[in-house]
């Protein structure tokens, strides 16, 4: 891993690319909304830093993919959306996240109504202890007052749009534990768009199953990105180059490149994100 | 070594048996009708222990009813927000300690504090003597049972906007739902065959247990008395309740046994 320490000991570049600039050579200049800007955000296990002044604007809906070695901070940085990081004591945030402009880091921020509007999809799944049903109504009991058809009619919804109704329709009642992974992480694909949010956040949502499931997963992820705006974290490159508009690249806890993925895969500007992406290290 | 230690574990499971043998073979023959229907009674004169059946368990249950939700609390306190914190140690660590405490200290401590305040034994300070040995019990396995359940579980239920408290109760309780069963049933089980605290606190009574703000009869106080006493019919029946007690015991780790292994599924 003989990259770039040189240059990486001043602090590094952080490159904001207008994004809005790329779209100029295939049609006719798209103008971008963000829904999420990141203005120097920091981040601190303890003591120990591990995100560096991060700087990103997350079109509103599309799919951003960060990519990055192991330890980079890309799921680090991911899990400040929803500050779902502050379950651990010692860790801090610096810096600012504005969902449509709002700092969600404020101390004022409604968790609660901010876990509704930007949901979170996990490495592994995690079906809550309870039938198929009840773990897509689960969210919906927390947020909603619904009658009994409204929310069977809800639930029914979210399972067809996470491509799961058809397998699961007869077994509603059974245990969510007792479907197959890919199914699992369908299902909470479904708890999590039950409750209507704006952001998906997924978190490595296809590291742990097999290759059948994750193309149905990467299926889904495009056809959602028309209502939500997604940011998934992967591993696999070939996957951030099928399913993202938008790419962007983690080292070591620093916005290396960010830009269209095509760009990022075909013309990257930088000689790390290049030895990333063709393997030389990571 | 091999040698060494089988011989050790046949030893154990020597006694075992022969301490079910003999308990069986002393015991049965007091089982009868009257033994479960009928008040303790005079040497010589025929009864029953159902008046000491029924104060166990109603001095039993009670115990669990304070000690049982007393330990979920304290296990969930440590589990869910004592890990970090130094109070959060002292609390693992008196807990350790507590759960080390031979039980009749426990007895003496509620004799002077519930006992000897009011000037008479009740059923009362029994059970709160049995709930003080529970209660750390009930703890550790709860803290045990909650951190077997997965973080990312926990993560997922509060980033789909559940409050911290709706996520231990209706996600990370139920997920460790059977843990805790089983974890409450050995916490009875262990408590049942206590005599030492029951000795300065229930005392013991031959009467039906009207309310336990008197001496109530129980079990254990009586298998002691009668297995005492020079009188064969009153030793028998200090087999039969030993036997009572014993069958209930193996019931209750069976049947969290059994738990535990569905949990496993």
């Amino acid at each position: 891993m003989n990259f770039a320490r040189g240059e990486s000991k001043e602090p590094i570049m952080q490159r904001r690319l207008d994004t809005r600039s790329f779209g100029a050579d295939s049609k006719p200049a798209e103008l971008l909304n963000y829904k999420i800007s990141t203005k120097n955000l920091s981040f601190r296990y303890g003591t120990h830093q591990v995100l560096f002044d991060n700087n990103l604007d997350i079109a509103t809906s599309k799919v951003t993919a960060i990519i990055g070695p192991s330890g980079c901070g890309k799921s680090t940085h991911i899990r400040i959306y929803n500050r779902i990081y502050e379950l651990y004591r010692d860790q801090k945030a610096e810096g600012e996240v504005l969902l449509d402009g709002q700092n969600i880091l404020a101390p004022s921020v409604d968790i609660i109504e901010l876990r509704r509007k930007v949901g979170m999809i996990f490495q592994k799944p995690t079906p809550f202890p309870m039938s198929v049903f009840d773990n897509v109504a689960y969210g919906l009991k927390l947020h909603y007052t619904l009658s009994k058809s409204e929310m069977v009619e809800r639930v029914e919804k979210a399972l067809i749009n996470a491509a799961l109704w058809d397998e699961v329709k007869d077994i509603l009642d059974k245990p969510g534990i007792a479907l197959s992974g890919g199914q699992q992480q369908r299902l909470c694909i479904a708890r999590a768009i039950a409750v209507e949010p704006e952001v998906l956040l997924m978190d490595e949502p296809t590291s742990a199953i097999d290759p059948v499931a994750t193309a149905k997963i990467e299926e889904l992820v495009a056809a959602l990105k028309e209502r939500y705006t997604i940011v998934i974290v992967t591993h696999n490159m070939q996957q951030a180059a099928r399913i993202s508009d938008f790419t962007v690249f983690f080292y070591e806890g620093y916005i290396i490149e960010f830009g269209e993925t095509r760009q990022i895969f075909t013309n990257p500007r930088m000689k790390q994100t290049e030895d990333y992406i063709t393997g030389r290290f990571g | 070594m091999k040698i060494v230690s089988g011989l050790a574990s046949f030893i154990g499971i020597l006694f075992l048996t022969w301490i079910l043998f003999e308990v069986v073979r002393k015991g049965a023959g007091a089982l009868n009708i009257s033994f479960f229907t009928e008040l303790t009674s005079p040497a010589g004169i025929a009864g029953g222990v159902a008046n000491a059946i029924i104060g166990t368990v109603l001095i039993t249950l009670l115990a669990a009813l304070i000690g049982v939700p007393a330990g979920l609390f304290a296990g969930v306190y440590l589990s869910e927000f004592g890990s970090y914190s130094r109070l959060g140690s002292l609390v693992r660590f008196s807990i350790n300690v507590m759960i080390g405490v031979p039980s009749i200290i426990v007895g003496l401590f509620v004799y002077t504090i519930l006992v000897l305040p009011f000037k008479h034994f009740s059923g009362y300070a029994g059970a709160a003597a049995l709930a003080i040995i529970m209660m750390p019990v009930a703890a550790r396995t709860t803290e045990d049972m909650l951190n077997l359940v997965p973080n990312s579980l926990k993560e997922s239920a509060l980033a789909l906007g559940t409050p911290r408290w709706r996520t231990t109760l209706g996600i990370v309780f139920r997920a460790a739902k059977t843990g805790l069963i089983t974890g409450v049933l050995l916490a009875v089980a262990r408590v049942s065959g206590e005599t030492a605290p029951l000795l300065f606190t229930a005392m013991n009574s031959q009467y039906w247990p009207k309310s336990l703000n008197e001496p109530t009869a129980n079990l254990t106080i009586t298998i002691f008395n009668y297995a005492m006493s020079p009188y064969a019919d009153w030793q028998e029946k200090a087999w039969g309740a030993s036997l009572l007690i014993m069958t209930g015991v193996l019931l209750l780790t069976i049947l969290a046994r059994i738990l535990a292994k569905e949990a496993k599924k």
